[in-house]
């Protein structure tokens, strides 16, 4: 019986009168199983028990159950009978058995104490029905019950009507609260009706549309536009002399990683750059995160550069100690709080705080009439969870750079998919210029003041033609990678359609002169002077921020326009916003599909989120999350940050919230339906153990050079479980590496490819020798406990998904691939040990559980196995393998070469695709076996399945 | 609503000699019946008896014993009853026959009938009482199980002691 039940019992059973008898040491192990009864009547004893009977001691005549002094019956039972003691047991039995009639058992409600025919209906709800005489115990009880239930789940405090908790001002404060912990974007609003939202990074995000949309989403990507609101990504802003920055920056990249801060196109500022960035110095080790970067074009009179490097939120963290560092800016700039909107005296060190302060638009209030001592609540721009001290500013004195904190400054979207330059150009018109200002007078909105500058005005007519020439361009991707284009443009509120319209691309209308221009778009890119924005400067931005045109002060406007539903004509002064059209460039690598999910990034001044956020959505774009965007780098082939980072400290910190969450997981299946993985011989489907198969393949590698080149499987793993032993014990911190040098990649590349494969020697100019030993070995030697992020393609069916193990397939396996159909060989389901071991341990728990209760019984008390049984089980989950791991490599008939990070059916290739990590020295050595026909085929398994399913691995540089 | 169906027995143990009364334990009383009813009929009988047979109350004081049949073959089980005579309990057997004094349906008709049969036979006690202490005796006897201000008191007591413990249990 459960102690639930017995509880139950008890509470039944408690009025009942128990069997009033002299106990044995008999019958006491029978009637303890009885539950209730074994309690002695309330009452009773005392009362029943003859007081003249000399030789039964009290203590012990009525107790039922074990004999504590071992007193037999016959010494303690009375020789003889009284009348009155008889009289008196008879009284006392019918005082038991009278509370026993007149009590009610079942359930404690009063009324059911009634006979049927008196019951009312909603007695329980209302007293009144019931009989006088009850009244009062209802009452009673009627009230400890709201008591217990008021208890149980906290009266929420709601003590305003929905009405005034709804008013916008109560609304917003109630949104300013809830953003003091998590930073919302400016569409958050919009998103959280939409979204899963996730709270990540130490933002709210949203992850997936509530709606099922995966392949519309997709089809959006590959076809139209999709739509993402990037604005979590953090902006750093450096300032200072070019060679100085220059100089600093290169501590942080290598040349032999890719193009550095420093790349000639980049650095006039018609692209942007990507770079990896590594502690300084530290190249290849110790990695923190890629980054992209963007120069402000240079300017004549001014010497100093900006330039501003945009970073995942983990990787911020890392990266602004480190720019610090480099730059030898450690002086906190502390913020002047009251900078006014027109002082530009000193535009680095205002903070968005005061913006904020200052904030006048944008904002409805109603109230603030009626009581004006009450604070006007402001909507929160920017970093709501920054505290007002905290610096955001720092400046060297020794370099004279300024670096510049811009989290949540700088608003970025991102439309990815060939038609994303038409929603753009259909959203956004150029700005149009102000002539009836009057010249002398000076303005506060900042685009009047610039309209009477002529060579200002020059720029703007030149950036508005090479907009409007991108209307005629085809497709997104045709542009060259990383093109910058600044342009002021009109708020794009006043052309909102009355409709959703899907954008469509007009390339009918193409005329002889654009085709010149677009020509010389496509080839050469936005022109140098074309790239510069009044975004870059702090004053420009802070005025359009500071006044923009509310949202009902728009609505008034149009409900005053003569035909409804015209454009809004002219346009208000303030309505001119500087933006930054940023190229982002589609798949580059590999051969098929290339410049798939290409497309723009616009940056917008803050506070300007949802005037643009809108008017896209309105041209028929689709809306994603986080999801979409980690897929959308699976199919550009391109590593996702921080997921594919695994040697970054951000990438660390993901895998193990990653497994926290996976075991999290899998510990809420009860442990019957749960997957076996010992079974499975996976080892650890949770998280990938990167820095053991690192150093067990050059373990490996070593005793196979040791015994000239004889590898026979036994032999090797006779030595893995040795050397796994040496490995756990002597572990130093994280030093593998991910190979990321260009010229290495190229040739693993090369190596990689099966020489008779169809279409992928067509580009190939230069012959690369197939690996050899000597070649493998200086390889080996330069590269030896790295991993190299692969991608790997099935031949045949199956979906790969995450922490899969890829293997190095036998002879025996490669004779498949010419079968058809395609079959991968399969594992031998493995023994699990544990399981055994588990459930002795559950048992001795168990009975260790139980055996505390019967506390004087002197048989049963195994003490030691109580204190022992609930560490012991905590480490041991059924289905896993415990700490520490055997050899990674060699525990399955396949030796494991290394594991997917993200897996799934690409819907561009058409079949299942994976990305992942495997070991260089592992790849290598397969590599090197393999005949030149089947050469790149590995194997790959799924955590939670046997079979083995044939790849192909790509490496592209 | 369906329910399984009993009979339950409120008989009375009746025995020579009053001391061996409280030999007498609830198992003792089982195997006196069961044994009765095999010897009458036979192994049928004594599978009847198997089923849902069970002493539910003896008070060894009085001789009341309550006994739960199956409703089915209560009369069956309940013609074995006076073929007992003897107990044997704790290695001692203890002549006696037993009575039946009511038949009741459920548990609790069994518990009213004995209330009205005990307080008959303590009024029934107090004439045929010898001494004086022994007359005082019994009548506080009577007072003491027929005063109703007394239970209604200890009916609030349990109450106040039953939210008690759901305090404590929550």
């Amino acid at each position: 019986m459960s102690a639930a039940k017995v509880k139950m019992r008890e509470k039944k059973m408690r009025n009942q009168p128990a069997s009033v008898q002299y106990s044995s040491s008999v019958i006491a192990e029978s009637s303890s199983r009885n539950g209730g009864r074994d309690q002695p009547v309330r009452g009773g004893p005392s009362g029943m028990h003859p007081s003249k009977k000399p030789k039964g001691p009290p203590q012990t005549g009525w107790v039922r159950g074990r004999h504590r002094d071992g007193v037999g019956y016959t010494k303690e039972m009375p020789k003889f009978i009284t009348a009155g003691a008889f009289a008196r047991a008879r009284a006392t039995e019918v005082r038991a058995m009278l509370k026993a009639v007149t009590k009610t058992t079942a359930s404690s409600h009063v009324f059911q104490a009634l006979p049927k025919h008196m019951r009312r209906r909603a007695m329980s709800h209302n007293t009144k029905r019931l009989p006088r005489r009850l009244r009062d115990v209802a009452n009673r009880m009627r009230e400890k019950s709201l008591q217990a239930s008021s208890k149980k789940k906290k009266e929420p405090a709601k003590n305003k009507s929905r009405k005034a908790r709804r008013r916008h001002g109560n609304l917003l404060l109630e949104f300013n609260r809830r953003q003091r912990k998590n930073i919302w974007l400016e569409t958050h609003i919009w998103h959280a009706k939409r979204f899963h939202m996730v709270k990540k990074w130490g933002y709210c995000l949203g992850d997936r549309p509530t709606s099922k949309c995966y392949r519309p989403c997709y089809r959006a990507m590959s076809s139209h536009c999709l739509l993402q609101d990037l604005s979590y990504y953090c902006c750093i802003e450096l300032k200072g002399e070019e060679t100085k920055l220059l100089a600093a920056l290169s501590q942080l990249t290598s040349k032999e990683a890719g193009p550095m801060f420093a790349a000639g196109l980049c650095l006039s500022g018609c692209r942007q750059g990507s770079v990896t960035v590594y502690r300084a110095g530290q190249y290849p080790s110790q990695p923190l995160g890629p980054v992209t970067f963007l120069w402000r074009p240079q300017t004549q009179a001014v010497t100093h550069r900006q330039l501003w490097i945009w970073a995942h939120p983990t990787l911020k963290q890392d990266l602004l100690p480190e720019l610090q560092s480099v730059c030898q800016c450690h002086e906190a700039v502390p913020q002047v709080l009251h900078a006014g909107v027109s002082d530009t005296s000193q535009p680095a060190s205002k903070p968005e705080n005061a913006s904020e302060e200052k904030l006048k638009c944008g904002i409805k209030r109603k109230r603030s009439s009626k009581d004006a001592s009450e604070p006007p609540v402001k909507k929160i721009l920017g970093d709501g969870t920054r505290l007002p001290g905290t610096p955001v500013t720092w400046k060297s004195d020794s370099t004279g750079i300024v670096i510049n904190d811009l989290t949540m400054e700088i608003v970025r979207y991102r439309l990815i998919g060939p038609q994303s330059h038409s929603v753009l150009t259909d959203t956004l018109e150029a700005a149009t210029v102000c002539h009836e200002v009057n010249k002398s007078q000076a303005s506060s909105f900042w685009w009047p003041q610039h309209c009477k500058d002529e060579n200002k005005m020059n720029l703007h007519h030149q950036q508005a033609d090479v907009f409007h020439t991108l209307k005629g361009i085809f497709s997104t991707g045709e542009l060259l990678p990383g093109t910058v284009l600044g342009l002021t443009v009109d708020d794009p509120r006043l052309t909102l359609p009355k409709k959703k319209v899907k954008a469509l691309p007009c390339v009918n209308q193409a005329q002889e002169v654009d085709e010149e221009k677009r020509r010389a778009l496509m080839l050469r890119g936005v022109p140098e002077q074309c790239c510069q924005s009044f975004l870059w400067e702090r004053s420009v931005r802070d005025n359009v921020t500071d006044n923009k045109i509310s949202e009902q002060k728009l609505n008034q406007m149009r409900s005053e326009v003569l035909v409804p539903g015209s454009r809004l004509s002219p346009t208000p002064p303030q309505g001119r916003v500087p933006v930054l059209l940023v190229h982002q460039p589609g798949k580059q690598v590999g051969n098929e599909m290339s410049s798939w999910g290409a497309g723009w990034d616009l940056l917008l001044p803050k506070g300007w989120g949802m005037a643009f956020w809108v008017p896209l959505v309105y041209r028929g774009v689709r809306v994603a999350g986080l999801h979409m965007s980690l897929k959308h780098s699976q199919n550009k082939a391109v590593p996702h940050f921080p997921h594919d980072y695994p040697d970054c400290p951000a990438g660390v910190r993901f895998q193990e919230e990653q497994e926290a969450e996976f075991l999290d997981k899998f510990r809420r299946r009860p442990p019957a339906k749960r997957t076996n993985y010992i079974k499975h011989g996976c080892l650890a489907p949770f998280r990938c153990p990167w820095q053991q198969l690192a150093e067990e393949w050059e373990v490996l590698m070593r005793e196979e050079d040791g015994q000239s080149q004889s590898t026979t499987k036994t032999d090797v793993s006779m030595k893995e479980e040795v050397t796994s032993q040496n490995i756990v014990m002597t572990k130093p911190p994280s030093c593998f590496i991910v190979l990321r040098e260009r010229r290495s990649l190229r040739l693993l590349s090369a190596w990689c490819r099966p020489t008779t494969s169809k279409g992928q020697r067509l580009r190939r100019v230069v012959k690369v020798p197939p690996p050899s030993r000597p070649t493998v070995s200086a390889f080996l030697a330069a590269h030896g406990s790295s991993l190299v992020w692969v991608r790997l393609s099935l031949v045949s069916k199956g979906k790969p998904e995450i922490h899969a193990m890829v293997c190095v397939p036998t002879a025996e396996d490669l004779k498949l691939l010419g079968r058809n159909p395609v079959n991968g060989p399969q594992e031998v389901p493995h023994k699990d040990h544990f399981k055994c071991r588990i459930k002795r341990q559950k048992k001795a728990s168990k009975k260790a559980a139980t055996c505390p209760l019967p506390t004087d019984d002197p048989l049963s008390a195994p003490v030691p196995v109580t204190s022992t049984a609930p560490q012991s089980s905590s480490d041991l989950i059924f289905g896993l393998w415990p700490d520490p791991l055997p050899s990674v490599t060699s525990h399955c008939s396949r030796v494991t070469l290394g594991w997917v990070t993200q897996g799934d059916f690409s819907l561009s290739a058409g079949c299942g695709e994976a990305l992942g990590f495997v070991s260089v020295t592992g790849l290598l050595h397969t590599l090197l076996h393999q005949a030149e026909e089947h050469r790149g085929t590995l194997l790959l398994r799924n955590p939670n399945s046997l079979h083995y399913r044939l790849t192909k691995v790509n490496i592209e540089v | 609503m369906v329910r399984v169906k009993s009979r339950y027995l409120l008989c009375e143990v009746n025995v020579s000699n009053r001391s061996d009364l409280l030999l007498l334990d609830d198992r003792a009383v089982a195997a006196a019946v069961k044994a009765a009813v095999a010897r009458m009929h036979g192994d049928y009988g004594a599978a009847l008896c198997s089923i849902r047979f069970s002493v539910k109350y003896l008070n060894a004081h009085t001789g009341i014993v309550f006994l739960r049949f199956p409703k089915r073959c209560y009369k069956l089980l309940w013609s074995a009853l006076p073929f007992i005579t003897s107990i044997e309990s704790r290695r001692l057997t203890i002549p006696c026959f037993l009575n039946c004094l009511h038949v009741g349906g459920t548990i609790r008709t069994c518990q009213k009938f004995l209330v009205r049969y005990n307080t008959k036979q303590l009024h029934r006690m107090l004439p045929k009482c010898k001494t004086e202490e022994e007359k005082q005796q019994v009548r506080q006897a009577i007072l003491s199980c027929c005063l109703p201000g007394g239970n209604k008191e200890e009916l609030e007591d349990d109450l106040e002691s039953e939210e008690d413990e759901e305090d404590e249990e929550e």
